[in-house]
C-alpha cells in the first residue's frame, strides 16, 4: 500500500509546479515574489515586515512603469517568517517555491538559514536574491546558479574599515571578535586588510558568544605594548550594544583608543544611542542619506512604513526591480532564462552604484561607503545617524570571485 | 454477574486497541496525502524523538533536559556519514543512532545517580558541551553556518521527491515506536514504573535501580538519535539548533503537551507544536513565541494530563463509570505506609 501510494504521489507530484509548467508566457499565469525573513526576532528591524514593504514598492513601481506593457499584471508578493531557525527556513522556502509557486525569494537573515535557503533554491531551479547574510560561502563553497548576493558580505565589511582606518592613521590594532563562524571569518580578514594597509594587529581575542561582560578586554587594551590606536570590535546586536557602553565607561576612547566596528546597522544606533557611538567608523553597503536619489527613495519608504530604510530594504527593493526588469526583458520566469539576463549586468540605481552582477559566482559587486557616525547634534532628524567619510569603488569594496566556488 | 460485565469490558478494550492502532496507521500512512510531505516527515521525526523522551519521563521518572545532544549528535553523525562515505541513508541514519547511544553511556552513566532537578541540570550541563563542541569543531561542522548538503542515498530509489521520502523514512519511525511500545509494556518497563516510584523499595527487592535507569537513558537516546537522523537527512543539513537547548526544551513541550507518560500522546503533542510552528510561519502573526508559549501555558493550567491524558482519563471515566465498585482495596492498603525518605 505504501508503495502504491508513493508512486501516485510522486506522479502527482511531478504534474504540480515546476518551472514553465503553464502554458503562457509565466508560469502558472503569475509572477510570484516570496519573502522569507525574521519577521518576529532578533532582525525584524534590521529586514522584517520592512524588508516586505520594500519588495511591494518594487513592485508597484514596477507595474505603473510598464503598464499595459508588463509581461503580466498579476504579480504577488508573499511573507513567511523564519524565526531565524534553518529548519524552518528550509521547510518554508521549499514549501513557497513548491506549493505557493513563488518565482523568486528575497532577504533570509542569519548565514544558517540563507545557506539552507540556497540549497533548496538550487534543487527547485528558481531564484534567490539574498541581501540579509553575511556569509562569504554563499558566493564561495556554496555557490549555485540560482543565488545571488544583492547587498554585502563579511569581506565588504570587515575590508573597507580596516583599510581605510589604518590608512588614516590608526597603525596598531586590538581586536575582539565573538567566538563563532561569523566573528571569526572577520576577524581573519581585519586583520589580513590591516596587514595589507601598513598596519599591525598587536593583539587578538575571542569573546565568548553571546555575553554581556566585555571588562577583561576592555581593560587589557590599554596595558598592550605597543598600545593600541584602534579597537576593532566585529561584535554585533546586543553583543555589540553591550561591549559599546562598557567602552565608553573604561573612557577609552579619552586613553587614545578609538573604537571601529565590524557590523552596526541603524538599529544598533538607535539602542546604543548617537551619542555614545558618534565619531565611531564602519563599513556598510549603503545608508539612506547618501545623496539625493537615495534620499527620494527613503522618504517614499518613510511615508510608506514611518520609518527609515536599513541597506537591507534597499538592496530588496533593487533586487526585485532587476528581477522584474529580467523577467521582462527575458519574456518569461524561467529561472535559467532570468538569470541569463541577468549574468553580467552592469548597472547603477539608488541602491548599488557602479554594479556589476559577476556572471562566475553571482556576487553583486557595487560601491560601498565608509562612514561615521554623527553626533546627534549634527543629525538632521532623529533617524540620520551616519555621514560619508569615503566612498570605496566597487572594484576594491569586494573579495575577487572565489575558486572554491564552482555553479554547476 | 460481575464477571460477564467484567469480560464484556476487556473484550470492549481490546477492540479498542486493535480500533485505535488501525486508525493510528492508517493517520501515519496517510499524513502526506492531508499535510505538505516535508512536514509530514517532520511531524514523525519530532514524534518519535517525544516519544523517546516520554519513556524516560513518563515512564523512569527522569526529566532530562539535555536530549538535544543526542538528537543533535546524530543528526549531525548522520549528515557526516552520508556527506562522505555514500552509503544508503538507512545505514548513515543507524551510524548517527550509534554515536548518540554511544555519548549517551557516559552521560547517563554520571547522571542517574541523581534524580528531580539535579538529574535535569546534569543533562542540560552535558547538552550544553556537546553544543559548544559542535559550534568550536568548525572544521567538521561547519560552525553556525551548519552541516550543508546530506544527500538522501537510497541505491534503486530517486528520494529527491519529499512524498517518496516520507515513505521510506516512516518504517524506521515504526519501529522505534514498536520497541518503545515493546519496553513499556515489558517486565523490565515494569521494574523501571517500581523505581520511578519507589527506588528504595526496587533496591530492596535485589534489583539494581540505577542499572534500570542507566538502560532507559541509554534505549531513549537511542531512540531521539533514530529521529534525529531522520531528521537531518530529511532537511539535508544538520544545524546548530538541534544541539541548542531550546530543542531539549521543545522536545519537553511536546511530550507534556501530549501527556507524560501516555506515549501515544507525545506523538499528538508533536503533531500539534510541528503544525503549529508551520501554519504560524505563513499566518501572518508576528510572534511566534508568545502563541505557542500561551498555548503552552493553557494546556498546562487546564488540561493537566495533556491532550491524550485528558482523552483517555475522559474515556475511561465513562466506560468504567456504570461499573460497580469491584475492585478490592487490596493493592493500595500500602500506600498510606510512606516508605522511608531515599537519600
Amino acid at each position: 500500500m505504501g508503495i502504491a501510494a508513493a508512486a501516485v504521489g510522486a506522479l502527482l507530484a511531478g504534474c504540480g509546479g515546476g518551472p514553465g509548467a503553464g502554458g503562457g508566457k509565466v508560469s502558472n499565469a503569475k509572477i510570484v515574489l516570496g519573502v522569507l525573513t525574521d519577521l518576529s526576532g532578533l532582525y525584524a528591524d534590521i529586514t522584517g515586515p520592512n524588508a516586505v514593504a520594500a519588495v511591494e514598492m518594487a513592485v508597484e513601481d514596477f507595474k505603473r512603469k510598464y503598464g499595459d506593457k508588463a509581461i503580466t499584471d498579476n504579480i504577488e508578493v508573499i511573507k513567511a517568517d523564519h524565526q531565524n531557525k534553518p529548519e524552518v527556513a528550509s521547510t518554508q522556502a521549499r514549501q513557497m517555491y513548491d506549493r505557493q509557486q513563488v518565482d523568486a525569494l528575497f532577504d533570509v537573515p542569519t548565514s544558517s538559514a540563507a545557506l539552507a535557503v540556497a540549497t533548496i533554491a538550487q534543487q527547485s531551479k528558481r531564484l534567490y536574491f539574498n541581501t540579509a547574510a553575511a556569509t562569504t560561502e554563499l558566493a564561495g563553497k556554496s555557490c549555485n546558479k540560482y543565488t545571488y548576493e544583492w547587498a554585502y558580505d563579511a569581506y565588504m565589511l570587515a575590508n573597507g574599515t580596516a583599510a581605510n582606518v589604518t590608512r588614516q592613521g590608526g597603525k596598531n590594532w586590538y581586536l575582539v571578535y565573538p567566538d563563532y563562524a561569523f566573528g571569526q571569518d572577520m576577524q581573519a580578514k581585519f586583520a589580513t586588510a590591516v596587514e595589507a594597509a601598513g598596519g599591525k594587529v598587536v593583539a587578538k581575542d575571542p569573546t565568548p558568544f553571546p555575553s554581556d561582560d566585555f571588562a577583561t578586554f576592555l581593560l587589557k587594551a590599554p596595558g598592550l605594548t605597543p598600545k593600541p590606536d584602534v579597537l576593532g570590535a566585529l561584535q554585533a546586536g546586543g553583543d555589540l550594544a553591550n561591549l559599546v557602553k562598557q567602552y565608553d565607561q573604561f573612557k577609552l576612547r579619552d586613553k587614545g583608543i578609538n573604537l571601529a566596528i565590524g557590523l552596526l546597522f541603524d538599529s544598533d544606533i538607535k539602542a546604543i544611542g548617537a551619542a555614545k557611538l558618534a565619531g565611531t567608523t564602519f563599513t556598510t553597503a549603503w545608508f539612506w542619506n547618501l545623496d539625493d536619489e537615495a534620499r527620494a527613495w527613503a522618504d517614499r519608504f518613510k511615508k510608506r512604513t514611518g520609518q527609515r530604510p536599513t541597506f537591507d530594504h534597499a538592496a530588496d527593493y533593487s533586487a526585485a526591480t532587476h528581477y522584474l526588469e529580467a523577467v521582462q526583458k527575458a519574456g518569461t520566469d524561467k529561472a535559467e532564462d532570468v538569470s541569463k539576463q541577468l549574468d553580467g549586468m552592469t548597472f547603477s540605481d539608488f541602491f548599488a552604484r557602479n554594479a556589476t552582477v559577476r556572471p562566475n559566482d553571482h556576487r553583486v559587486v557595487h560601491d560601498a561607503y565608509l562612514v561615521k557616525v554623527k553626533a546627534p547634534a549634527a543629525a538632521s532628524e532623529p533617524e540620520d545617524f551616519t555621514e560619508l567619510v569615503e566612498k570605496i569603488p566597487a572594484d576594491q569594496a569586494f573579495d575577487q570571485p572565489s575558486p572554491a566556488c564552482r555553479m554547476g | 454477574m460481575i464477571l460477564t460485565l467484567l469480560d464484556r469490558l476487556n473484550r470492549r478494550r481490546a477492540w479498542l486497541r486493535w480500533g485505535l492502532l488501525a486508525a493510528g496507521l492508517l493517520v501515519a500512512f496517510g499524513l502526506p496525502w492531508t499535510l505538505y510531505p516535508p512536514v509530514a516527515t517532520d511531524i514523525v521525526c519530532w514524534g518519535l524523538f517525544a516519544v523517546a523522551f516520554d519513556l524516560l519521563l513518563g515512564h523512569a521518572g527522569l526529566l532530562s533536559f539535555g536530549h538535544a545532544a543526542f538528537w543533535g549528535t546524530s543528526a549531525y553523525g548522520t549528515g557526516l556519514i552520508a556527506i562522505h562515505s555514500g552509503v544508503p541513508f538507512y545505514v548513515a541514519v543507524l551510524g548517527g543512532t550509534a554515536a548518540a547511544a554511544m555519548l549517551a553511556l557516559p552521560i547517563g552513566y554520571l547522571a542517574v545517580r541523581r534524580s528531580g532537578i539535579y538529574f535535569a541540570m546534569i543533562t542540560l550541563a552535558f547538552a550544553q558541551m556537546v553544543y559548544f563542541v559542535t559550534n568550536q569543531w568548525r572544521d567538521v561542522t561547519g560552525g553556525e553556518n551548519g552541516l550543508q548538503g546530506i544527500p538522501r542515498t537510497l541505491p534503486g530509489f530517486d528520494l529527491s521527491n519529499s512524498f517518496v521520502f516520507y515513505y521510506a523514512a516512516l518504517p524506521v519511525v515504526l519501529l522505534g515506536l514498536l520497541a518503545a511500545w515493546r519496553i513499556v509494556h515489558s517486565p523490565f518497563g515494569r521494574v523501571l514504573a517500581a523505581a520511578r516510584e519507589n527506588p528504595a523499595r526496587v533496591r530492596a527487592l535485589g534489583y539494581p535501580a540505577d542499572h534500570y535507569k542507566l538502560v532507559i537513558f541509554v534505549i531513549s537516546a537511542f531512540l531521539a538519535g533514530l529521529a534525529g537522523g531522520l531528521y537531518a537527512v530529511n532537511h539535508g543539513f544538520a544545524s546548530l539548533q538541534e544541539v541548542y537547548w531550546t530543542t531539549s526544551g521543545k522536545v519537553a513541550m511536546m511530550t507534556i503537551l501530549g501527556g507524560i507518560g501516555t506515549l501515544w500522546g507525545s506523538l499528538v503533542g508533536a503533531a500539534a507544536i510541528v503544525r503549529l510552528e508551520d501554519w504560524l510561519a505563513t499566518a501572518g502573526f508576528e510572534a511566534t513565541g508568545l502563541v505557542t508559549g500561551v498555548i503552552f501555558i493553557a494546556v498546562v493550567l487546564i488540561f493537566r494530563r495533556g491532550i491524550w491524558g485528558t482523552i483517555t482519563h475522559l474515556l475511561r471515566a465513562r466506560a468504567v463509570a456504570p461499573v460497580p465498585q469491584i475492585e478490592p482495596h487490596l493493592e493500595h492498603d500500602h500506600d498510606e505506609l510512606q516508605p522511608t525518605p531515599t537519600n
